[in-house]
């Protein structure tokens, strides 16, 4: 369990062109998070969400401000699940594990063993990833990440790519994953009623990077569809979300 | 199907529009060719040629391995390295025959180091080619799971430039087993280019067809050779295709 | 290197690296010298200076001095200290005629054979290992027996071009003719396009390209194949005055009549071809990277390709 704090943080990239204007992806947010939480990040594309994401794990460094993730005082160790589920096709699955672990051989085996049972692929060990469909690519990337026990657990849209029944399917494994284990996970999509079902808390950015809203949701897990709170809280954080983009559209316009 | 129509071809035109001195037909080439076969030399000039020709291949993969990384890491030895490399792709082989010959005279060097030169464009390409190839979401996956930058190269980096090289290797085979063919038939005292010129000098035009033929045979065999091993080492990338 | 491998430069140079060195590397020396333009020029002065190294160093080398020095001699007729004086256009004006004449006639064998085996899959059954064959067997195999056909003369050489060459143009226009793909012949029936409309608008745009590619391998062989012939079996030309110098020794001779070959065909290839080639091709959106397509290296599934030697 570890603790994200974020200070007055902003990114600018170059711009496209020569005589454009440089892009600012993320400006001056701030939040912090800390312990057993799934916080997701919601928000339209271009809202600076997989940046953020991107600094936070070390791909990508700061234009100003600060982000400190610690263990302890001490750093973290990150886990990443990407869209794509970004195996190297030229490595079996275990070996795809192993390639992340830091433990010796003989350990690292069995612990990425456990991981991969945990998602329903402990008979592909031997496969590559070209012999697996995309879900369970996905379900390979999600049993990495867990793998190396991460303080801190970071999720980029991780079944935007998957057709509609995989994903939800996915995403119960991944409820049933995360009670288990408790980590901290940052999770960042576009799909609202995702976010509804998997965190209990919601920060929603808006399109140049800015906090817009900032919600806890107190819905005891599992949440299921079929629960009028759990709908009505669903309708409730949409409907933040479909102010938010009127008034962009207004601001435009 | 084609084959019989090749050898038919040649046994009409031989026999019926030419005569068997100025083209002699299959049967009387095959025989020549046993003959060769028989005087037993035969393997020691084709394992010659060969062994040059791997030579050859060695440094161009030692040099064009390097050039080849430079250019695809660095947009000033891209630079650096462009005219050369794509010049010296575009050279027909018998100048670098030519620049060994000058530079060795007779002998065995001659022939490696035209193979070489003529081999090193294509590797140093296609390394640079994977190299720009490399997927960065991979490198990117790699970092967010905080893997050194060694770990990078050895598990992807080095994978993926390989099919390239690899290729780099295949396409340039034959044309550097031309290269030293010829480089030996402009200076060398044996190997299978020697054996040509010398059927040459006798005025045997049956010789030189007959180790031209087994001269070709080979290159095909060698050919085949490299595109098995090629499909097994990549096997990954028909799934990846696949999937 | 220290830039970090997750922003591999993959050769484009901002202008943010290169401002941000230290010192002489700043200024404006610094910076020409190490823009891709001052790349190029650096490995030009280099390679001269290797060569004048390892000139210096094995005596058969002739170096760059020498070579031009010879060059020039032999071209504007000056004498050679003793030996026999420029007799440059002489020997040129003998080789390009066989050149061209070899190439055209090759020219029309090959596309005539290409069309055929593109079209016509009973052609291509029956001829394609034949063509494989021809497509293997190198130019100085040609050489040896066409001089032992016709003995030393003009014959020789041109028969070489035409032999080496044609199967290229082969390949090609065979391609190119199977490039045009089933979709748009079943387009050209259902519309009842009239035949000589779907020559010229469907097939030859199509397979002008490949006709280009085929012409400049056909290029590329034949001047190659007319010096071989010309080395072993001619009296006069580039290839027999070339073989002159290296028999009598006379290295700088040799690499001097070396050069002039090799300025020759890149001038061809690189002012005439290349160009009308590019031209030819620009509806093509090519995958390959340029630097590949630059070399004419090929696909690495095409098999007949592999046989291609020059």
């Amino acid at each position: 369990m570890a603790t994200l704090q974020i200070e007055k943080l902003t990114k600018t990239f170059p711009p496209h062109s020569k005589d454009g204007r440089p892009v600012r992806a993320i400006q001056d947010i701030s939040f912090a998070m800390s312990g057993q939480v799934f916080v997701s990040l919601v928000g339209p594309s271009g809202c600076g969400k997989s940046t953020l994401l991107n600094i936070v794990s070390g791909v990508d460094s700061p234009s100003t401000g600060t982000v400190t993730v610690t263990q302890d005082g001490k750093k973290a160790r990150l886990g990443y699940v990407f869209q794509d589920s970004r195996l190297l096709p030229w490595r079996t699955v275990m070996q795809n594990m192993l390639y992340v672990s830091d433990l010796p051989e003989e350990e690292g085996r069995a612990n990425a063993s456990k991981y991969l049972e945990m998602v329903g692929l402990g008979h592909a060990h031997d496969m590559y990833p070209g012999q697996l469909s995309g879900g369970m690519q996905q379900r390979v990337g999600i049993a990495r990440a867990f793998s190396v026990s991460p303080d801190l657990l970071l999720m980029d849209e991780p079944f935007s790519h998957l057709d509609a029944i995989t994903a939800r399917s996915l995403r119960e494994e991944l409820q049933v994953m995360w009670n288990a284990t408790k980590k901290t996970v940052l999770f960042v999509t576009h799909d609202v009623m995702e976010a509804v079902q998997l965190s209990n808390r919601i920060i929603t950015l808006a399109h140049g990077g800015t906090v817009f809203d900032d919600t806890t949701i107190e819905l005891p897990f599992p949440r299921k569809a079929s629960d009028p709170e759990f709908a009505a809280q669903q309708a409730e954080i949409l409907g933040r979300f479909e102010t938010m983009e009127l008034e962009r559209t207004a601001a435009k316009g | 199907m084609g084959w019989a129509a090749f050898f038919g071809i040649w046994a009409f035109v031989s026999a019926v529009i030419l005569d068997e001195f100025t083209l002699p037909g299959p049967l009387k080439v095959w025989n020549e060719i046993l003959e060769i076969v028989r005087g037993g030399s035969w393997a020691d000039d084709f394992l010659i040629s060969i062994s040059k020709t791997f030579m050859g291949f060695m440094i161009a993969l030692i040099v064009g391995v390097p050039v080849g990384y430079m250019m695809g890491r660095a947009g000033y030895w891209k630079a650096f390295f462009h005219d050369g490399v794509v010049g010296a792709g575009s050279i027909p082989g018998i100048v670098y025959a030519i620049i060994a010959l000058v530079i060795f005279g007779i002998g065995f060097q001659g022939p490696i180091l035209a193979v070489g030169l003529i081999s090193m464009p294509f590797i140093a390409l296609n390394v640079a080619e994977g190299l720009e190839g490399v997927d960065r979401d991979l490198l990117s996956m790699s970092t967010a799971f905080g893997r050194s930058d060694r770990q990078a190269l050895r598990h992807i980096l080095i994978p993926s430039i390989m099919p390239f090289a690899f290729a780099g290797v295949r396409l340039s085979f034959a044309i550097a087993w031309k290269v030293e063919a010829l480089t030996e038939v402009f200076g060398s005292s044996n190997g299978v280019g020697f054996q040509i010129r010398f059927a040459f000098q006798g005025f045997s035009i049956a010789g030189v067809l007959a180790w031209t033929l087994m001269f070709i045979a080979l290159l095909l065999l060698i050919e085949r050779g490299l595109a098995i091993v090629e499909r097994w080492l990549f096997r990954w990338r028909t799934w990846e295709q696949a999937a | 290197m220290a830039i970090p491998l997750a922003y591999l430069g993959a050769g484009r140079m901002s202008a943010a690296t290169m401002s941000r060195q230290p010192g002489f590397a700043n200024s404006s020396i610094g910076r020409a010298l190490r823009s891709s333009w001052g790349a190029r020029v650096t490995s030009y002065f280099a390679f001269v200076v290797a060569w004048q190294i390892v000139g210096a160093s094995f005596f058969r080398v002739p170096t760059p001095w020498e070579t031009l020095d010879f060059i020039w001699r032999e071209v504007s007729g000056g004498d050679h200290g003793g030996v026999r004086p420029g007799q440059f256009w002489e020997h040129f004006s003998a080789t390009v005629p066989r050149f061209a004449i070899g190439i055209s006639v090759a020219f029309v064998i090959g596309v005539v054979v290409g069309l055929l085996i593109g079209s016509f899959s009973f052609v291509r059954a029956l001829l394609s290992d034949v063509l494989l064959v021809f497509l293997a067997l190198p130019a100085i195999i040609w050489a040896f027996l066409t001089v032992m056909w016709f003995g030393l003369g003009w014959e020789a050489p041109v028969y070489t071009v035409i032999l080496s060459a044609a199967p290229f143009v082969a390949v090609n226009v065979a391609q190119g003719v199977r490039a045009v793909s089933p979709e748009l012949r079943r387009m050209s029936d259902a519309f009842g396009v009239p035949r000589n409309r779907r020559i010229r608008s469907m097939l030859l745009p199509a397979i002008t390209g490949y006709l280009f590619t085929g012409l400049r391998f056909a290029v590329i062989i034949g001047w190659n194949a007319v010096l071989l012939a010309e080395w072993f079996g001619a009296v006069d030309g580039v290839g027999w005055r070339a073989r002159l110098w290296y028999d009598a020794a006379r290295y700088k001779g040799f690499v001097g009549w070396a050069i002039i070959f090799i300025v020759f065909i890149f001038l061809l290839d690189g002012l005439v071809l290349s160009p009308l080639q590019r031209r030819a091709f620009r509806w093509r959106a090519s995958p390959s990277s340029d630097l590949k397509a630059e070399v004419g290296a090929v696909d690495t599934e095409s098999f007949t390709n592999t046989a291609i030697g020059l």
